[in-house]
């Protein structure tokens, strides 16, 4: 029951209260370049989230396997050269970064031999804009945040197993998707209107974000709430129950 | 497409060798002067991590003013960290505990890291007990992400100060209209969730570890 | 092709006429989130500055060795490890700021500034050009953090650099330093420099014609 509470105010929070693009401030060069269309927009979308969660699933794995101090790949190996006590302690974290961005890589190559493999009509339409998403910041971002969830925590029970961080990267990606197609549509209204000459293009999308991101802040405390409602009641004390 | 001569696939195979020896070299360089700046700097980090906490506790538990007349005598708390699990619907929660004397081994509080859910995101806070863990000396917050001019109000001094030297036997409760009571604060004005969340998770940490705390106090005496 | 442009000249290209962030529309990812005070954006100009100029340094001493379809997998690599030295440069000599900029340090590495530079400019000129131009750029880049930082920090908390510049009598535009106001603050100066722009072609059209 606490898992599916976590794994819900993950999902929630990374979707809308902490959203990617309006919150976090990922994502915008496509945020701003690819939003001129709803159909390219949840393209864009939906392969940013494709991505997120290979990339995310690959960079756990190689987290919790091989670089955090204790993982057991390298215990292993390093067991092999020095006394056990000394291979618990082997820390690679300071490869994550290197090792990500390649994982990120090898995903937007996967992810693109795949869709040009099973759906190549998909492919011709927007097949140029799958490159770029290795230089989409919500994907690393998102594999930090992982990165920090496994390493930096105090204690080992606390760290993220897989499924927190799946839930985290799928539905930032939902986020990003949901962002992403609320400002394709008003940019699809905005073409109607007679915008001043300095402010076309990237300006006056920057100016309506601001507006998207004061109404998304408007869910800010929702996560909280909802794990106040979700959570039973704290036990009584002899002294009184705490509030 | 016709056949490649035998002599152009040997030239695109030695030059694809020619690639991969130029990635690996440079892997391997890289990967060195990566190790060499961890060795480095890495204890130093380490080093600044824990400091970020310690050097909170000795005010956290005496207050600046005694902290000032021990610094004169040449003297420093000795802190020691500690693990604590509760069992909290069946599942443990761990808290990190820091046990200070004095240098002549008499117990000077308790100081626990305890963090919770507040308006925006997660607060990590401090909370310091006295050596019977009747008292609580005071908190400091260690992270928050609450809203700037609203929220953040909750890591200035004079609104922690509302949690020096309250009793810790009745739980702490926030009010808006002015604290009567020795064990109510004042909420911030317009903040009141942030203000709730505070309280509520000093209130928790109280709970959780007022067993655990005494008989390691009760320990601490009996050596 | 026009002949390659001098090191002098990729050094003031940077500055303003193809700025970073306001005529290239690159790297915005960190630019709003660290511009909410000038103490945080100027580590971060710093941080890009260092990464860049290494970066363009050491791809252009190796400009004759790469090869086109391994030449991305080599910038990266390149850019991902300066981007861990300096970030754990940062957590071990300046460990506040470092928590403040949090993740957005390593998010240089797929800051598409200093990979565009690897391209154009690193990968196919000398190395005190490619300097130059790191440089050019890099302040290009921090000119244009200052000015939407110290716009946020002072109409958000009244402060510049941590001093108070405005009277505490002033109600801070809270929104400033929260995400609304980063979206808006960037949105209206880049229509602001754009305006400059379209005066400055017209006129030199007018001279010209």
């Amino acid at each position: 029951m606490h898992y599916l509470t976590d794994i819900i105010l993950i999902a929630l929070g990374a979707a809308l209260v902490n959203n990617f693009v309006l919150y976090y401030f990922v994502g915008i060069c496509p945020f701003i370049g690819v939003s001129r269309r709803i159909d390219m927009a949840v393209g864009m979308g939906f392969a940013v989230t494709f991505v997120i969660s290979i990339a995310a699933l690959l960079s756990w794995t190689i987290t919790t396997f091989i670089l955090m101090p204790g993982a057991p790949v390298s215990k292993y190996i390093a067991g092999l050269f020095m006394p056990a006590e000394a291979a618990a302690k082997v820390d690679l974290t300071i490869l994550s970064y290197v090792v990500y961005i390649f994982a990120i890589a090898s995903s937007v190559q996967f992810v693109e031999m795949y869709v040009r493999k099973f759906y190549p009509s998909l492919y011709r339409s927007f097949g140029v804009f799958l490159p770029l998403i290795t230089t989409n910041c919500a994907i690393l971002f998102a594999c930090l945040i992982i990165f920090s969830q496994i390493v930096g925590v105090d204690n080992p029970a606390d760290a993220w197993d897989l499924g927190k961080s799946l839930t985290l990267a799928v539905f930032g990606g939902i986020g990003f998707t949901i962002a992403i197609t609320i400002m394709a549509g008003i940019r699809e209204e905005l073409e109607l209107c007679d915008i001043p000459k300095p402010l076309r293009g990237a300006a006056i999308t920057l100016i309506v974000a601001s507006v998207l991101a004061m109404a998304f802040m408007g869910f800010t405390g929702v996560d909280s709430g909802l794990k106040k409602a979700l959570t039973p009641a704290p036990v009584q004390t002899e002294q009184g129950a705490p509030k | 497409m016709e056949p490649m001569a035998p002599s152009t696939l040997e030239r695109l195979k030695h030059n694809y060798i020619l690639q991969a020896w130029l990635v690996l070299m440079l892997a391997l360089f890289f990967g060195a002067s990566l190790a060499g700046v961890h060795l480095k700097l890495g204890p130093r980090i380490e080093q600044n991590k824990i400091n970020e906490t310690r050097k909170r506790i000795p005010e956290l538990i005496l207050g600046s003013a005694q902290v000032e007349e021990l610094t004169k005598e040449g003297k420093s708390l000795i802190v020691e960290p500690h693990t604590v699990s509760v069992e909290k619907d069946g599942r443990k929660v761990f808290y990190t505990i820091y046990e200070a004397k004095y240098p002549d081994g008499k117990l000077a509080g308790w100081v626990a890291k305890s963090s919770g859910q507040g308006y925006a995101d997660k607060i990590e806070l401090l909370v310091g007990f006295s050596p019977s863990i009747e008292t609580i000396t005071g908190i400091f917050i260690l992270d928050q992400k609450e809203t700037p001019g609203l929220g953040n109000k909750i890591i200035t001094v004079d609104w922690r100060q509302q949690f020096s030297n309250i009793k810790t036997v009745q739980p702490i409760q926030v009010t808006k209209t002015g604290a009567k009571d020795p064990n109510q604060i004042d909420a911030i004005t317009g903040a009141t969730i942030s203000s709730r969340s505070v309280t509520r998770i000093v209130n928790t940490t109280v709970n959780d570890l007022r067993g655990p705390l005494t008989a390691m106090a009760a320990n601490v005496k009996g050596k | 092709m026009a002949v390659a442009p001098t090191p002098a000249e990729r050094f003031i290209q940077g500055i303003l006429p193809e700025n970073p962030v306001y005529r290239q529309l690159l790297g915005l990812c960190p630019t709003l989130a660290v511009t909410n005070g000038l103490k945080a954006a100027m580590t971060m100009a710093g941080a890009v500055a260092f990464v860049l100029f290494c970066a363009n340094i050491v791809t252009s001493m190796i400009r004759h060795l790469l090869k086109p379809h391994l030449r991305i997998v080599i910038f990266t690599l390149i850019i991902a490890t300066f981007v861990t030295i300096t970030d754990r440069f940062l957590a071990a000599y300046m460990y506040d700021m470092s928590k403040r900029l949090g993740p957005y340090i390593p998010l240089i590495i797929v800051n598409c500034i200093i990979i565009c530079r690897c391209e154009v400019c690193a990968s196919r000129q000398s190395v005190f050009t490619a300097g130059a131009d790191a440089l050019g750029q890099a302040t290009g880049y921090a000119l244009a953090l200052a000015s939407i930082a110290s716009v946020r920090e002072i109409l958000g908390t009244g402060t510049l650099f941590g001093m108070q510049v405005l009277p505490t009598a002033w109600p801070n535009w809270v929104i400033m330093i929260l995400p609304p106001g980063a979206f808006m603050t960037l949105g209206l100066l880049l229509g602001a420099v754009n305006w400059f722009e379209q005066r400055r072609s017209e006129k030199a059209n007018s001279k010209r014609g």
